[in-house]
This record gives structure tokens, C-alpha cells and sequence, in this order.
């Protein structure tokens, strides 16, 4: 028995390589799987946020079918992005001090704001005037729960003259203008938390904030597309395959872009080879094989480049079948290859010491606040989020006859 | 609430206290202050914040890793007693010699530091004559002057004080552990009790009473140099000390300007 | 009047953000702790929160006030720099309570002399060491050295 207990302790602390400082070579790592959720949940936001508004800002068309969708997903995510942060903390009562007392030097106090201003000026309210219509009329035509629901969303307001109509739409895309900037803020701020902390040589990068934003996109978009499909597979509706394709194709650019600025920042590490280089250089072999060479380079970034590059030039001779398999496939590879990615950024930065002599290693644990029965859980929370959600507002019973984007022209 | 007390009432204390080195009958009063000094439980009473400015400077040739500065800061401020939990600690470098006919100036550099340098350090495996030459190097919080852990605390539970320590107010610390990222000299450690960021703060609760911080207070050689800035006193130690001294600090191309700062430092301290 | 022109919706959600700023600002006049910005960004309560520990180690000055024949045998000798409680361990409760025959440092805990002169190549050459196996083995140290005066013998 007492050996069992011995074994588990010495399981459980890490093992080392070199000399690491005595603070860091306790409860390691101190950020752990919680933290890798919070980038990559916030991160989705932004991408399905950016997703949305590629059809009301930018007017893409074929996208329509998605439009409310991406908007439910961003909402249903952001609902749970502070989580893990909130379950990670030593007390989560004093959380509240956040907003009571903003340290206006810390990225932390600010993203507060950041979020705050992000759901509820941006995502809530374009939300509420895109479903302002749809709200008075099930207000009348539900009743029970549902009923009760949709009348307190229209905040007693049952004007639903052409006039204000419009004025609606005018305001939901001024407001999906200033969303874009606000989702980059977003996840950029999120970067900007790893990317400020000048002690650590794999964080402390200024181009921190761009790779978090661009690889929101691509993990945003793919999510769409996930979503999408397992909808109308649900629902047994027929895709609308002009709609995939347009997606496929912003997924495909996002991803070069997305993989074109990673590789840069790597070339960039490698040939100014700053102090610790050969460290990070170590680990990133060593400790990061799988979830950088296998899952973030080959999984996340090459396979999806490869299959969406070849539905580029070959759409049109591609049975339709295939091309769904496809997507999807290549949708569901960029969600494990941005969680890896996300991974590798919070858990990279605490497999080196500080004092750049040594490497710690880290086994996930199952149980626990930071295991991963718990980050599953919490992983898992969004999707429920989403389903509650879609049953509400974009059940297939109810009529969306102020489904917006058609009537885009009149702005 | 702040504490307007005057320095006067605590020069009185330990005034009392050395004229009781003089005289029998005056020691028995001056014993009775100190001992009320010590049993009281609050705050010292007559300490301005404003009046003094603390520092703690190394001089890493005297220092002969006995480690009872580690073991003294543990006892002293309740410090959890695993092995990874230091508010200072010492490291121990070798450098070995290059190997025969290669062209570098110096081998192989290996550091450790078994238990923080608490119960001392055990004999190196590496044999004495293979040693091109090997230091003791204490650490503890740098006192930056510009502290990259108290700029991100998102609560402001640690902070920069009036008198040059960075403390970390245990009762408004919300655990998020930011702040022990940012420390690029690993100072810093998450209590597992109290779920509260912990680190060295100078022994707050000595320095304000007129006493050295408590790693101060054991050192048998001087290795650390501990003064008020603001209150120099005759043949002061820490004004002496960078008189007399080339000073280097840890990290400086971080731009932290870290304010303790270390004499006879090898390049391959991190 | 202005307001009341106001499209219905605006007005509401005019209202809204209105209703939740006001509800932020109440909430952070009430829940600010009372000494916070006192002296910075922070609670000034803490300084005094942390300056109230109790010392463990009473320092030098404290045991010499009685221990005053020890005082002028160590100041003339090499350990003249070495604070009492290296040695002898932490002492606030002995000095707290003087008579309290419990409450005073434990003989047996005094430090043993290899702590700083075993022979360690890492150590300062300036510092006297000894390799204690070779150095006149099962002889105590106390029977050459004074600790208290090392360059002395008794």
C-alpha cells in the first residue's frame, strides 16, 4: 500500500532534465489543461464571430444558411470561455475583484472588460436586433416556456413597423462592423497575455497576438462547418453544398495564412536564435514531438492544407459525397490541430525553466480540477450551451420570416 | 488607516534596548520592552512606510552554502516545508575544466540546488580536480525596480510598498498565478495551503519591527548585505558594499532593474 | 422631449446599459476594500496585515542583552559575524519568556561545525575547511575549539 502511495507521489511529481529553479519544480505546471481551454474556447468565439460576419459585413452570400448558426456557436462559446479560468483560480470567490478592482497594468483585469463589452455590447445585441422580428412573433404564436422566454426578449418592445425594422438592420450591421475589430480585440487580448510575459522566451513575442487571431479564425470557421454539418445531419436536411464550399474555401485561405505567419515566427525563433533557443529547440523535440510535429504541423496544418487545396482546383470533379467527407474531415482536423496548437503554446512555456538549464516533463492526470475528465467536461459545456440554444431559436417549427441577411440590399 | 507612527517611539525601543547592555538595572526595563516587542501580535507601531527604503544586496565570494538562510526563511515565515516551495534559495554552479586538447575556455557548467541548499550541500560527484571552478550563488526576489509580477496582478494583491519591498496581500490574492509567470527569476511559488501567490518580502514583518530579515540575521559569513537606504548608518554595509564592489544584476537585458544586486557573479548565472 | 422620440428598442437597451453601468459603479463603491489606493493600487490594510507576524528569530541584539559575557568573548574572535541563532536556533520564545526552562533553545539542536568548515570544493578558499573524516577522527571539535572563540583553545 505505502509503495503504491510512493509510486503515485513519484508519478506524480515531474521528472527533469538539467537544473530547473526550485519554485518551478513543485505542482507543475502551475497553468495547466484549464488554460489550454480558455485560449482555445476564446479563440472560437472570434473565429465563428468573423464567420457571421463574412455575410453581413462582407456580404458573402452563399454563407446565409450559417449566419445565425455562427452567431448561436460565438455565443454559446463565450458563455463558457471565462470557465476554465474560473475553476483554475486558488479562489474563485474572490474573482469578482477582477471587475471591483482592475489592475489596469494586467492583461488579465483588462480582458474583464474586454469580455464584457464583447458579449454583451457586440454579440448580445446584434443578436437582439437580428432576432428583434422573430421575437415579437413567437412572442404571440408560443406559449408555455418558450413563450415566456421570447416576450422577455423583446424587452416589451413590439414595434415591428418597416421603420423600425430598418432602423434594426441598420444598427445590427453597424454593429457587426464594429464586432470585427472587438473579436480581434478578443482573442488578440488573449495572445497578448501570453505574448506580454517578457520572462518567458516562448510567450514573450510580440507576434503572440497575430497567430492567436489568425488561428482563431481557422479554428472558428472549421467549427462552423462542423456544426453545420452535424445540424442537418441531425435534422436529416439536405447540405447546401454551394454554402460548404464557400466555407471550405475561407477555411483554406484562413489556414495559409493562419500556417504562412506560424512558419515565419518559427523562422524567425531559429535564425535569431536568442538566449535559451537550444532549450525551447529541446524541449519542442523532446517534450513536444506529438503535439507539435504530429498534431499541430501534420494533422492540424498539413493534411487540412492538402485537402482543401485539392477541392479548390478539383471542386467541380469531386462527387459531392467525397467533398463532404472531405470538409468535414478537414474541419475536424484543424479543431485537434488548434487545440494542439493551443497546448503547445500554455504547456511549452512551462516545460523549459526559467533559468533556461533544464526541462520538466507533465502527465495529464484524469481526475481533478485541472484533469482532463474536467477539461472534458468543460469542453463539452459549449456544445450543450449550443444545443439549448438552437432548440430555442433556430428550431425548425418556428418561423424566421426576419431572417436578416436577405434583406441585406435595403441598408 | 494608514500607520502614522513615528520612528522616534521605535529608536526609544532599541535605544532602551542597547543602554541595557550598560547597566543591570536598565537591562531589566530594556528586557521588558523587547519581550513586549515580541509578544504583542499587531502591527509595530511607529513604522512610516515613507521613512525607509530597504534593500538586500550579495557578495557571492563569501557565501559557503551552509543553507541556513534557507532553513531560517522556512522557519521563519511558515514556509510549506516540501522541496519546492523556497522564498530564497542557493545554487550551487560548477564549472568544469574543458576537456583535454579541446580549445574553449571553460567545460561543461552544472548547477543544482538539493532541497534549496537547506540542509547544506553534499559533496559534488564531480571529482575535485576536474573542477575549473565552483560558487554558491543565494537567491531570492530581485526588487525590481520595475516588477513585471506586481504590473500583472489583475487585483493588485502584490505591489510595490513605499519602503522597497514587494508584498503579496494574502487576503486579496485570487490565486490566478500570473504573477508567478512573469517573475523571470523564479521568486515566486503558489502556497498549496493558502492557494495565495507566496514569496520573500524581506521579512515585512522584522524589518518594520527594527529587526533583519531573518536569512540576514543567520548568515555566518555576510554574504548578504541588508540596509535602509533612507537612514544610512555609520560604515554603512550596503553603501560600503557598492563602493567597494563591481555590481551586476540577474537578467538585465529584461529590463526589469532588478535592485539587488550581486558582486563577483559569473556570466552562467541565471 | 428628446427621450421620448426615442425609437422604442433604443430606449430600452438605452435604459439597460444605463441600469448595469449604475449597478457596476454601486458594486465597486461597495465592494472596494476601505484602505484600498492608501498608499498605491492596492489594500494599505495589508502592510500592517503583514508587518503584525510574530518574529521566530529574535536576533543578535535581543540574546546579548543578557547573554553579555558571551557578547565580548565572540567579538574577539573570527565568529564575530555569525548571529547566535545560526547555531542555536530560533529563539523568540526564550526571549519572550526568559525563565521558562522549556522555551529555551535545545542544546542538542545546535548546529554541528561541518554545516560551514566540512571541505566542499564549491566553498570561498577564504573559508577555513576541514575534511572531518581525516581531521583527528572520534575527537569532538569542542575538545580543541572554543566555538564561541575559535582562536582560542580551551
Amino acid at each position: 500500500m505505502s509503495l503504491e502511495i510512493t509510486n503515485a507521489i513519484v508519478e506524480a511529481i515531474p521528472r527533469f532534465e538539467g537544473y530547473v529553479y526550485p519554485n518551478e519544480s513543485g505542482t507543475h505546471p502551475l497553468w495547466g489543461f484549464l488554460i489550454v481551454l480558455y485560449p482555445y474556447i476564446t479563440g472560437l468565439v472570434a473565429g465563428a464571430f468573423i464567420m457571421a460576419s463574412l455575410v453581413r459585413v462582407f456580404r458573402v452570400k452563399p454563407l446565409e444558411p450559417v449566419y445565425r448558426l455562427s452567431l448561436l456557436t460565438a455565443l454559446a462559446f463565450l458563455l463558457c470561455a471565462t470557465l476554465p479560468l474560473l475553476f483554475h483560480l486558488g479562489h474563485p470567490e474572490r474573482s469578482i475583484q477582477i471587475m471591483i478592482t482592475p489592475h489596469l497594468t494586467s492583461p488579465m483585469a483588462i480582458f474583464g472588460f474586454v469580455y464584457a463589452w464583447y458579449l454583451m455590447a457586440v454579440l448580445f445585441l446584434e443578436l437582439w436586433f437580428d432576432y428583434r422580428e422573430d421575437f415579437v412573433e413567437w412572442s404571440k404564436t408560443e406559449a408555455g416556456f418558450r413563450g415566456i422566454i421570447y416576450r422577455a426578449f423583446t424587452l416589451g418592445v413590439t414595434d415591428v413597423s418597416d421603420k423600425a425594422l430598418a432602423l434594426d438592420h441598420k444598427l445590427s450591421w453597424i454593429i457587426s462592423i464594429l464586432g470585427i475589430p472587438s473579436a480581434f480585440l478578443l482573442h488578440g487580448y488573449v495572445g497578448f497575455i501570453f505574448g506580454s510575459i517578457k520572462a518567458n522566451p516562448w510567450w514573450g513575442n510580440a507576434i503572440m497576438p497575430i497567430i492567436f487571431i489568425l488561428s482563431a479564425m481557422v479554428s472558428g470557421i472549421a467549427l462552423c462547418v462542423f456544426n453545420y454539418m452535424v445540424l442537418t445531419w441531425v435534422r436529416r436536411r439536405a447540405l447546401d453544398m454551394r454554402c460548404l464550399d464557400v466555407m471550405g474555401m475561407f477555411l483554406f485561405y484562413a489556414l495559409v495564412i493562419d500556417a504562412t505567419v506560424e512558419a515565419l515566427d518559427w523562422v524567425h525563433r531559429a535564425y535569431s536564435a536568442e538566449e535559451g533557443f537550444h532549450v525551447m529547440e529541446y524541449m519542442a523535440q523532446e517534450r513536444l514531438f506529438y503535439t507539435l510535429s504530429i498534431g499541430q504541423v501534420l494533422v492540424g496544418t498539413l493534411i487540412p492544407l492538402l485537402l482543401l487545396g485539392v477541392l479548390q482546383v478539383l471542386r467541380k470533379r469531386i462527387p459531392d459525397m467525397a467533398r463532404k467527407r472531405m470538409y468535414f474531415a478537414s474541419a475536424v482536423f484543424i479543431l485537434i490541430g488548434v487545440f494542439a496548437m493551443r497546448w503547445n503554446v500554455v504547456m511549452g512555456g512551462q516545460f523549459f525553466s526559467k533559468s533556461l538549464r533544464g526541462v520538466m516533463s507533465y502527465k495529464l492526470e484524469f481526475a481533478g480540477v485541472e484533469g482532463w475528465f474536467m477539461g472534458l467536461i468543460l469542453l463539452s459545456l459549449p456544445f450543450i450551451i449550443l444545443t439549448v440554444l438552437i432548440k430555442l431559436f433556430l428550431a425548425e417549427r418556428l418561423s424566421t420570416k426576419g431572417h436578416v441577411p436577405h434583406r441585406m440590399e435595403e441598408i | 488607516m494608514k500607520f502614522d507612527f513615528s520612528r522616534r517611539k521605535m529608536l526609544g525601543v532599541f535605544g532602551g534596548a542597547l543602554a541595557g547592555l550598560l547597566s543591570a538595572p536598565a537591562a531589566r526595563a530594556a528586557k521588558a520592552t523587547v519581550q513586549k516587542v515580541f509578544a504583542s501580535s499587531g502591527a509595530p507601531n511607529g513604522y512610516d512606510p515613507y521613512k525607509h527604503k530597504w534593500l538586500m544586496c550579495f557578495d557571492v565570494d563569501k557565501c559557503i552554502g551552509c543553507g541556513l538562510c534557507v532553513d531560517a526563511c522556512k522557519k521563519e515565515n511558515h514556509v510549506p516545508e516540501a522541496a519546492h516551495y523556497f522564498r530564497t534559495w542557493i545554487e550551487r554552479y560548477i564549472i568544469k575544466k574543458p576537456k583535454p586538447g579541446s580549445d574553449r575556455l571553460r567545460g561543461e557548467v552544472l548547477v543544482d540546488s538539493p532541497n534549496g541548499g537547506r540542509d547544506g550541500f553534499p559533496p559534488t560527484s564531480v571529482p575535485r580536480e576536474e573542477i575549473l571552478k565552483s560558487f554558491f550563488v543565494p537567491k531570492l526576489c530581485n526588487l525590481c525596480e520595475a516588477s513585471p509580477c506586481t504590473q500583472v496582478c489583475p487585483v493588485g494583491a502584490t505591489f510595490d510598498t513605499p519602503d522597497g519591498a514587494v508584498l503579496v496581500d494574502p487576503n486579496y490574492c485570487i490565486g490566478c498565478g500570473f504573477c508567478i509567470q512573469a517573475c523571470p527569476y523564479g521568486c515566486r511559488f503558489l502556497n498549496p495551503e493558502t492557494k495565495t501567490a507566496e514569496k520573500c518580502n524581506l521579512c515585512y514583518h522584522r524589518i518594520t519591527r527594527g529587526l533583519k530579515p531573518a536569512c540576514v540575521e543567520v548568515c555566518p559569513t555576510e554574504a548578504r548585505i541588508f540596509g535602509d537606504l533612507k537612514n544610512p548608518v555609520e560604515n554603512d554595509p550596503i553603501q560600503t558594499f557598492i563602493a567597494k564592489n563591481k555590481v551586476f544584476s540577474l537578467k538585465p537585458h529584461l529590463g526589469t532593474e532588478p535592485r539587488t544586486l550581486y558582486a563577483n557573479l559569473d556570466k552562467e548565472v541565471r | 422631449m428628446g427621450l421620448l422620440k426615442m425609437p422604442p428598442q433604443i430606449f430600452r437597451l438605452v435604459l439597460l446599459t444605463i441600469g448595469i453601468v449604475v449597478s457596476y459603479f454601486i458594486a465597486r463603491q461597495l465592494l472596494t476594500p476601505a484602505s484600498f489606493r492608501d498608499y498605491g493600487f492596492y489594500r494599505g490594510a495589508a502592510l500592517e496585515e503583514v508587518a503584525s507576524r510574530t518574529p521566530v528569530f529574535a536576533g543578535r541584539k535581543s540574546c546579548l542583552e543578557c547573554h553579555e559575557i558571551i557578547q565580548t568573548q565572540l567579538f574577539k574572535g573570527e565568529h564575530k559575524t555569525i548571529g547566535c541563532e545560526s547555531c542555536h536556533g530560533p529563539s523568540s520564545a526564550h526571549v519572550a519568556d526568559p525563565d521558562s526552562d522549556g522555551k529555551k533553545p535545545d542544546k542538542r539542536n545546535t548546529l554541528a561545525c561541518s554545516r560551514c568548515h566540512e571541505a566542499n570544493p564549491s566553498r570561498p578558499v577564504t573559508q577555513k575547511q576541514i575534511n572531518i573524516k581525516n581531521h583527528y577522527a572520534g575527537q569532538k571539535c569542542t575538545e580543541c575549539h572554543v566555538p564561541h572563540q575559535p582562536n582560542e583553545v580551551p
